[in-house]
């Protein structure tokens, strides 16, 4: 209990002080009330960047799987040392900062960008495919982000697998399509599922790459906390709002610790 | 053995297999009758679950070639070999059910609903296993689950079935039990089963034929009464029943008959089934229940004293430490009013000069 006690204390200054603090403002203005919330339940503005948030969350999270599950499935077919030399990569964004990330897509999605010059250069016209500073940009960037946890929660169920029941199908005769869809993605759901829960939780919560790779209609709860923080001066409101994005992850959170193979990650089973 | 009326349903020439620089199985020539019920039997690593591997397709033979049911299959994928494989592990699906399981191979060759229903129902039936259709594989006890892998495996009537060491997880008395059920779905069904194991009392009740492997080769292959009586090298003599083996040099009489020298004296024993010229080294073979405690010296008998007695029930084994420091094991049937051994005793341990085999000396290393 002692030698708990250091990180005791960092965690109830740094983490649950704040959190206290901002419970306080968003019910505290002057007079103890829920008129915060009662105006959020009520404000347009709140109603459509939460509409936003789920819709980029949702949009953002099955755009990774899609993109995901094959690289898992790729990855769980390498030999150890290969798979090894590949999961690097897969990790490589995370060791680049979101900001310079989020840059480097301009330069490559842009309206001056690689893309949009090389189909000029092909059709010999101008080409101004609208990739950035909309939705598009918004996913594009988000999965950058989101790839490898969908990546890396499919390759654990994927590697869990036991071969001999693949090799069991193969000798009664099974195709590798049947394989597939019969055995490997049925036994693959959970990691399949908690990618998913990891990646909208993750993804619920972003800040930087709506703001800077969307369009004015893609703005998210988080992006509104900051809004009513710096531009209305609206703390309350803003404190409000945080704890709304806090009970949703939190949701989230708990729905993950329940999904079998994700417990590791949420943090319920350490 | 190699002129069998029946045509073959496996046909291995000249297959070998190289990891690298390893041999993991050296050029092996194999032929197994239809209907054939042959067993690998053999120490681990000695080739025999790699010579199943290439027979199932899961690897390819370095070189040679791999003939299944008349056709060629040696770079015939797996799928397409119309094999059956037992695994030791079970390898049933565990997200689907015992029904589920049973009719996958079935949905695989698109048989029809009904179709499926009944013939999933009548592999339960064979196995007494229908009240489980409809419970998960993990529900089951570890012998129900090797059942219905095998169900799983007969119901589509594959033209072979692999098995590898499919009962090598259960416990003696399931095993034993176990052992009858394959041999009676093999007397009923008359399907070609090829079946791997590194339990020798195995190789023996189940087997029309065992192959014995050792280091990457065929040691030596026959029906199991030929293994036990007539083991060609000390290997197979010591991987099949227990043995004694006494080390000497032939000697051959004037009119022919072989005697072998020893440590331990002069012994007479039938004409060996190879070729051993005198003066070369040899060793004796006599199996524990072909030797007998006898009080006073016989045709073939060494003294010794009594170090242990033990009871293993409807036998006694008896270990006669001899004047040369080296243990001989004598086996009698127990009977009631048996007289006693006791240790120290000094005793005889005796044999009929018949019954001793002589074998070349295990080659060095």
């Amino acid at each position: 209990m002692l030698l708990l006690a250091p990180l005791t204390a960092v965690m109830l200054l740094i983490l649950i002080y704040p959190l206290g603090l901002t419970l306080w403002t968003s019910l505290y203005n002057g007079r103890f009330s829920f008129d915060a919330y009662a105006e959020l339940a009520s404000s347009t503005l709140f109603l459509r960047v939460l509409r936003n948030t789920f819709e980029i969350a949702v949009g953002g999270t099955l755009v990774s799987l899609l993109f995901g599950y094959p690289v898992a499935l790729h990855l769980a077919a390498q030999p150890p040392r290969k798979r090894t030399a590949y999961l690097i990569m897969v990790m490589l964004p995370f060791w680049t900062s979101i900001l310079v990330k989020s840059f480097a897509l301009v330069a490559v999605f842009g309206n001056q960008g690689l893309i949009n010059q090389f189909l000029g250069f092909v059709s010999g016209g101008t080409v101004n495919l609208p990739m950035m500073f909309n939705r598009v940009g918004v996913i594009l960037g988000m999965i950058n982000f989101l790839l490898p946890f969908m990546i890396l929660s499919i390759l654990g169920s994927l590697l869990s697998l036991d071969r001999r029941l693949i090799l069991a199908a193969e000798t009664m005769g099974a195709g590798p399509l049947r394989i597939f869809w019969k055995i490997t993605l049925p036994l693959s759901m959970p990691g399949v599922l908690a990618g998913v829960l990891i990646n909208i939780t993750l993804s619920i919560g972003m800040y930087i790459t709506p703001a800077l790779l969307g369009g004015r209609q893609d703005m998210m709860v988080a992006n509104l906390v900051d809004f009513y923080t710096r531009q209305t001066l609206d703390w309350t409101a803003a404190s409000a709002t945080a704890m709304v994005l806090l009970i949703l992850s939190g949701l989230l959170v708990a729905m993950l610790g329940k999904v079998r193979g994700a417990a590791g990650l949420a943090g319920a089973g350490a | 053995m190699t002129a069998t009326p029946v045509p073959a349903m496996v046909e291995l020439q000249g297959v070998a297999k190289r990891y690298g620089e390893v041999n993991a199985l050296h050029r092996v020539d194999l032929s197994i009758a239809k209907g054939e019920f042959v067993t690998l039997l053999g120490p681990s690593g000695s080739g025999k679950t790699t010579l199943l591997n290439l027979i199932a397709g899961m690897i390819t033979p370095s070189s040679g070639r791999i003939v299944i049911d008349g056709r060629d299959a040696t770079t015939l994928p797996t799928n397409r070999r119309g094999l059956g494989m037992v695994f030791q592990n079970y390898a049933l699906m565990p997200h689907m059910t015992v029904f589920e399981n049973i009719a996958f191979p079935l949905e695989v060759r698109r048989l029809s609903k009904a179709e499926i229903k009944r013939k999933v129902g009548e592999a339960l039936e064979l196995i007494q296993l229908g009240h489980v259709a409809n419970r998960k594989p993990r529900e089951l006890s570890g012998g129900q689950q090797q059942r219905i892998s095998l169900a799983r495996c007969i119901v589509y009537n594959p033209t072979l079935i692999l098995m590898d060491e499919p009962l090598g997880a259960l416990d003696k008395k399931l095993r034993e039990q176990m052992q009858l059920e394959i041999k009676r779905l093999h007397a009923e069904l008359g399907i070609t089963m090829l079946y791997v194991t590194h339990d020798q009392d195995e190789a023996l009740t189940m087997s029309d034929r065992i192959v014995l492997m050792n280091g990457g080769r065929i040691e030596q292959q026959g029906a199991p009464d030929t293994l036990y009586f007539r083991p060609e090298t000390v290997f197979s003599a010591e991987f099949i029943g227990s043995s004694n083996l006494i080390p000497g040099t032939v000697e051959i009489d004037a009119d022919g008959a072989y005697a072998l020298k020893t440590a331990l004296g002069r012994f007479a024993a039938p004409a060996p089934d190879m070729a051993l010229a005198a003066g070369a080294p040899a060793v004796l073979l006599v199996r524990p229940e072909n030797m007998a405690l006898a009080a006073a010296p016989t045709a073939a008998s060494v003294a010794g004293h009594i170090e242990d007695s033990i009871l293993l029930g409807g036998v006694v084994r008896h270990f006669v430490r001899c004047a040369n420091g080296s243990t001989l094991v004598i086996q009698e049937l127990n009977q009631p009013g048996r007289s006693g051994a006791h240790r120290g005793d000094a005793v005889r341990a005796a044999w009929q000069p018949q019954h001793g085999r002589l074998l070349p000396p295990a080659p060095a290393g």
